[in-house]
């Protein structure tokens, strides 16, 4: 009915009808495009794949885990020192033993402790260090590395480091810090990131020298754009998924260099997940025992792969070529 | 192209320098001192002043100071002639206090300051320590000088001394006429035709020899001298210490230089001169004619080196034989199955720490019944399949990772697609324009994992009990092996410069459009 109604109602004369529309310079330059937004794109191609939201998903419960499940129940490695009965059991045994919760599914440690308590007290202090030394290590080694790749004086300097720097085995930077100080959460923190960001900076350094000299930028350039501004609006913006990659594979990599340094005797003191994995060594080729070694090496493979994962995911999806 | 290697070379020696003067810096200067004495009995059961003179000594054998005691300063005057015996052993005896010292020694023991004083040392008197009456145990007292070592003096020292050419001078003593002789028949062969140099007054007594052993012709002319070993090796040399053979000893017959026949294991060919040694032992007067008796056994294991390097190549060869195939299969079948099943093989690689994967591979090797522990007395070829094996994994999959990542780079490249469009076959493309470009940065890296495979691997040494090189850092750290850690550590920059500029000289040549003269750019 509508319809019809406006279709039959000629109400307009021909000279309303082909009236000129005032002509604005400013609204031809306009672009009428769908809107755009950078990190609502991110968000939507992350999102479209649907095992993103399961791994999402899965370092949720491990960071409700690390953080949240600590905080909530009083540990203490030594509470069971005295039981000898309560030591290096399996899941049955030590549930039979304790009763059924969540502390005893992985069984009991050498000391009768809990192996599920202490992979999550050791979790919590690897992945606090790895978040940390990433976030350092990254800040550092993108400035400084934006520096390098720009100017050619800095350049110069800064390769002449590197190749110094790169031939000291970092063991020994390592282990002489923490003989230096004492072997703690800081000295750890400090020990991976006095040079770690070296080599960041150095990568950050070959993006920028790729992307610096495209046509583009030449222009921009050549129009009288000032440096700051390409680097900030031309760079940049390249530069975000390389980053999100990059922060992918760094921190399970602090993860696994705190697992190895304290699997060589050269880690901090604190019950890390690579302590535990340290001291639960003995423990892997004993019958009945194996619990106490694999828990806390598979649950620091598992927090390492969805790390890996999300960042990688991630780091696909800041990038603006897969936006259409 | 010579100039500019001429000038990447000297770069890296530059580049050695300053990291072993960095090393030199951190495990001197930075790191406290004290704390070589922290598991050491000897210092916790010493008392007073025997405490801190033990201190001194250990420091200068770890390479801190220099330390002279005052009756080494009496000895030397002695050997220079310039006082006699006699005269030593009156002026050596100082009293507990410095006040009560007779006239003669107040002389001597002036002239010791005052010499030790101009050259920078700082001389140190300790009175004896009394309870009671008598001396405290251990309180007896001292007379010495120290000198903290300069970092620059200590560089320069240690790279003066990198390269010892043997000369006819080094024997001290009456060795008898000094000279080289040629021989064509070695006396260790008992007359038999075997050309070699034979020295009198050098420090090895066969300068170049010949035996049955790679490379056959061999010389201890020039020995290379990395620094000496303190607590890991006592007091051998580090070059040495990797080099050497372990093991337990091969005997074989072996006619001494006095014509005695033995089953011995010694290797008479490496024979080092040692001042009055023969003398010394009843055994050294049966077997030597001359001084020369410091042999080394043989060994029937390899080197540190050698152990790692056997590993370390064949995993190389390994993971270059499968891993460029695989990342070639999985870069052709894009998005495929192959691809995805290779992507959770190097996500597993790259993300799981690498001390799991190695625990992972040990407990497969164990159930499938392989050996899971090195032991050089038993030595099959079955227990090098696990270190190899756990070795070769992680470098196939970062090769995987690698050229694939490289393949489709240039897969989307316009010259690709203009081979396409001129009617290529998508094989003909493959192999010869997309293989050939990528190929080019994996070649880069080749040198560079055959000199690494020499370093050895730490973790995968340590979980499977191998006798390589990969712990002796570690190990050497731990116990403040000061001579080792620098030793290592040189050894190391040597390898990673070496291997780098191999690697361009190798990418110069796989591809024509990378030249290091500056004309043709």
């Amino acid at each position: 009915m509508e319809n019809k109604k406006t279709n039959t109602q000629p109400v307009l004369t021909d000279e309303e009808l082909f009236s000129p529309v005032s002509h604005s310079d400013l609204e031809s330059e306009k672009i009428t495009a769908p809107r755009y937004s950078y990190w609502r794109s991110v968000f939507r191609v992350f999102f479209r794949k649907k095992i993103n939201i399961i791994i999402l998903s899965l370092f949720a419960i491990i960071l409700a885990f690390t953080y949240i499940y600590p905080a909530l129940t009083d540990y203490n490695p030594y509470a069971n020192l005295m039981n000898a009965s309560a030591k290096h059991l399996l899941p049955s045994a030590a549930m039979k033993l304790f009763g059924k919760n969540i502390h005893w599914i992985l069984g009991a440690g050498a000391s009768g402790q809990s192996t599920f308590d202490a992979v999550w007290f050791g979790s919590r202090i690897s992945i606090t260090m790895a978040f940390i030394c990433a976030a350092i290590n990254l800040t550092l080694g993108t400035l400084i590395g934006a520096m390098w790749g720009f100017s050619k004086k800095v350049d110069l300097v800064m390769t002449e480091v590197y190749n110094i720097i790169g031939n000291v085995p970092y063991i020994l930077f390592i282990s002489v810090l923490v003989l230096i100080f004492s072997a703690g959460f800081w000295t750890m923190v400090f020990a991976l990131t006095v040079t770690g960001w070296l080599f960041i900076a150095y990568f950050i350094r070959t993006q920028v020298i790729i992307i610096r000299d495209r046509e583009y930028n030449l222009a921009s350039r050549c129009l009288g754009t000032p440096i700051t501004r390409i680097a900030v609006r031309n760079i940049m913006p390249f530069m975000t998924s390389v980053i999100v990659t990059l922060a992918a594979t760094e921190i399970p990599s602090y993860i696994s260099y705190e697992v190895f340094l304290s699997y060589i005797g050269m880690g901090m003191s604190d019950m890390s997940l690579g302590r535990l994995i340290y001291q639960a060594e003995n423990s892997m080729l004993t019958p009945g025992w194996q619990f106490e070694f694999w828990s806390p090496v598979v649950i620091a493979s598992i927090i390492t792969v969805v790390l890996y994962v999300v960042g990688q995911n991630l780091g696909d999806a800041s990038d603006p070529r897969t936006h259409m | 192209m010579g100039k500019y290697l001429l000038r990447r070379i000297l770069h890296g020696l530059v580049s050695i320098v300053i990291v072993v003067g960095i090393v030199m810096v951190l495990i001197y200067s930075l790191m406290d001192k004290q704390l070589i004495f922290a598991q050491d009995p000897t210092y916790t059961n010493l008392g007073n002043n025997a405490k801190t003179v033990y201190q001194y000594r250990r420091w200068k054998e770890f390479g801190y100071l220099d330390y002279v005691p005052y009756t080494e300063y009496l000895q030397a005057l002695v050997s220079s002639g310039e006082i006699s015996d006699a005269k030593r052993t009156e002026v050596a005896a100082i009293e507990k206090k410095s006040s009560e010292d007779p006239k003669a020694v107040k002389e001597y023991v002036q002239k010791f300051t005052q010499y030790y004083e101009s050259k920078g040392y700082t001389v140190k008197r300790l009175a004896a320590v009394m309870s009671g009456r008598k001396v405290a145990p251990g309180g007896a007292q001292q007379l010495f000088a120290f000198k903290n070592k300069p970092l620059l003096g200590r560089m320069l020292k240690y790279f003066a001394g990198l390269i010892e050419v043997d000369n006819i001078h080094y024997a001290q003593g009456d060795v008898g006429k000094r000279g080289l002789s040629f021989t064509l028949h070695d006396p260790v062969y008992g007359g038999k035709f075997s050309p070699a140099i034979v020295g009198n007054g050098t420090r090895h007594k066969y300068l170049l020899y010949c035996n049955s052993k790679f490379p056959f012709v061999h010389q201890n002319l020039v020995t290379i001298n990395l620094g000496k070993s303190y607590s890991v090796n006592q007091g051998v040399d580090v070059f040495q210490t990797m080099n050497a053979s372990q093991g337990s000893y091969v005997r074989s017959e072996i006619t001494y230089p006095t014509s005695l026949t033995e089953i011995s294991a010694d290797d008479l060919h490496s024979a080092v001169y040692i001042q009055g040694s023969r003398e010394a032992s009843a055994v050294n007067i049966a077997r030597f004619s001359d001084d020369y008796t410091g042999v080394i056994t043989v060994k029937s294991g390899l080197s540190k080196i050698g152990y790692s390097f056997v590993i370390g190549i064949i995993a190389t060869l390994m993971a270059y034989f499968l891993g460029i195939p695989l990342g070639i299969w999985m870069a052709q079948k894009k998005d495929k199955l192959v691809d995805k099943i290779g992507t959770v093989y190097i996500v597993f690689i790259i993300a799981v720490p690498s001390l799991a994967y190695i625990f992972l591979f040990k407990a497969i090797g164990y159930n499938l019944g392989l050996p899971t522990t090195f032991d050089m007395e038993h030595a099959t070829k079955l227990m090098y399949v696990l270190p190899i094996v756990s070795l070769a994994l992680p470098s196939i999959a970062n090769l995987m990772m690698w050229l694939r990542r490289y393949m489709i780079d240039q897969m989307n490249s316009d010259y690709v697609k203009f081979a396409r469009s001129g009617g290529l076959s998508e094989r003909e493309i493959f192999t010869n324009h997309i293989l050939k470009n990528s190929i080019i940065p994996i070649v880069h890296g080749i040198p560079a994992s055959i000199l690494g495979a020499m370093v050895g691997a730490i973790i995968t040494e340590r979980v499977y009990v191998v006798p390589g090189a990969g712990n002796l850092l570690t190990k050497a750290i731990n116990f403040y092996d000061n001579g080792v850690i620098v030793g290592v550590t040189l050894f190391y920059a040597c390898l990673s410069v070496v291997s780098i500029i191999l690697g361009d000289i190798l990418m110069s040549m796989v591809d024509p459009r990378i030249s290091f003269t500056s004309k043709a750019r």
